[in-house]
């Protein structure tokens, strides 16, 4: 697989004209279902496409880890736009986003249970069958754990890594939350995951609230997010880091010094 | 608190507490997160709490993108105002659910003009959106009609022909 490389961000329509302008950018993630597979590319991506930067269709509503089969619709969506921005790889969560016929409207987890490992395992298989490319799998923050976990968090990944074969895409400020949330140590997580399955890492801002530390997308990347990033890095560092912007955006000025930041952390090429 | 009853309820929403299967219990920790059906056992309360809290913030900004008129003439009430009329009503994608929100403002005399504006225009633009679809433009020549506020349709291109009347 030649998948991603280097620093990448988070193509989204409100940041496409800050996106096109980085020079040495290799490439980008788009949400899946946020591109029409009816008509051609959003401008913005043909241009990037053009310029030979990569794209990864990032899927966000396939519920990989529901109970019941993954929509075939969905699936031949997401590879669709694999096919349209001529993808080496697309990614998905490892989460549920439906049941009993109720949108949630947000990636929630997974019981880490062996049932809940089958199922997963099970929908990642199928979709894999549809797939043109391989696929990664990134592990979500969540504010709370089910009751009967019988596997820890680092098992139960690499439980469903070994039975798909499928690439790590490991999102740092999620283990961050979880672990500032849990009150565990996030250290303890990066010892114990198969660091050489990593596709490429996500990284982004969140906030605290009521309590509790949220990943929202919509803050700079805090200092000890970027220092989790630079101690994933000095056990095995990943192809590529990824910025997530999903609001709030600032200044370009802002996301360009963060792009810096996570190439410095990284040891990648300045993108900007 | 809900003046019409969700369209889309589970049909196979569990609150039997014996139920053991993921299908059931993921449907029972959605109604929970989102229909206001009683958190599923041993679950502990805050975290579903704030969940449930987190949830409804990212509807309302979703919601926002779509209708920016609505929630920016709300000001600082936006998100309370949301927050109140979304609990316990599960997700239908931000166009529809602005949609209806609108007009159950517009129910209650408390659209906003620029609410009454965005609303026509949308009616003049596009079909009612159904869940889960993108929103579907209509290919007829149509219009809006919100209070005082009138939009018209023509050839794909909507025109606010007269704006909701504002408050002295």
């Amino acid at each position: 697989m030649t998948g991603p490389v280097g620093v990448g961000i988070g193509w989204r329509p409100e940041i496409a004209g800050f996106v096109a302008g980085l020079p040495g950018l290799r490439f980008v993630e788009v949400i899946a279902e946020s591109v029409p597979t009816a008509g051609p590319l959003p401008a913005g991506l043909t241009a990037l496409r053009e310029r030979g930067v990569a794209v990864v269709p990032h899927g966000v509503r396939l519920s990989l880890g529901g109970a019941e089969p993954v929509a075939p619709a969905r699936v031949a969506h997401l590879a669709a736009v694999a096919e349209l921005t001529n993808a080496a790889l697309v990614s998905e969560h490892i989460a549920f986003v439906r049941a009993g016929g109720l949108e949630a409207g947000h990636l929630l987890p997974l019981p880490r249970s062996r049932e809940a490992v089958a199922a997963v395992c099970a929908n990642v298989t199928r979709a894999q069958a549809e797939l043109p490319v391989p696929i990664a799998l990134e592990p979500i923050a969540a504010l709370f754990d089910w009751p009967d976990d019988e596997l820890d968090e680092a098992a139960f990944l690499t439980e469903i890594l070994d039975r798909t074969d499928a690439h790590l895409l490991l999102d740092i400020a999620n283990v961050y939350a979880n672990a500032r949330n849990r009150g565990t140590d996030p250290l303890g997580l990066l010892d114990r995951l198969p660091l050489e399955r990593v596709a490429y890492a996500h990284v982004a801002g969140g906030a605290e609230r009521d309590g509790f530390y949220h990943d929202t997308h919509t803050s700079p990347i805090s200092r000890p997010v970027l220092d989790l990033v630079g101690e994933l890095c000095a056990r095995h560092r990943p192809p590529a880091l990824l910025l997530e912007r999903d609001g709030n955006y600032p200044p370009a000025a802002a996301l360009r010094a963060e792009l810096d930041a996570l190439a410095a952390v990284g040891g990648l090429p300045v993108v900007t | 608190m809900n003046p019409t009853s969700p369209t889309n309820v589970p049909t196979t929403r569990s609150t039997d507490p014996t139920v053991s299967t993921l299908a059931a219990r993921q449907a029972a920790l959605v109604a929970a997160l989102v229909a206001d059906a009683p958190p599923p056992p041993g679950f502990a309360p805050e975290p579903l709490a704030a969940t449930r809290a987190a949830l409804l913030r990212k509807r309302a900004g979703e919601v926002a993108r779509y209708w920016p008129l609505l929630a920016t003439s709300l000001g600082p009430w936006w998100l309370e105002v949301f927050q109140h009329w979304a609990a316990g009503r599960p997700p239908a994608g931000a166009l529809r659910e602005g949609w209806e929100l609108a007009r159950y403002l517009h129910g209650a005399d408390e659209l906003s003009p620029l609410g009454a504006d965005e609303l026509a225009c949308w009616q003049a633009g596009y079909h009612y959106p159904e869940p889960g679809h993108p929103p579907r433009p209509r290919r007829l020549p149509s219009w809006g009609r919100v209070g005082g506020a009138v939009a018209i349709q023509f050839a794909g291109r909507v025109r606010l022909l007269r704006p909701a009347r504002r408050q002295p």
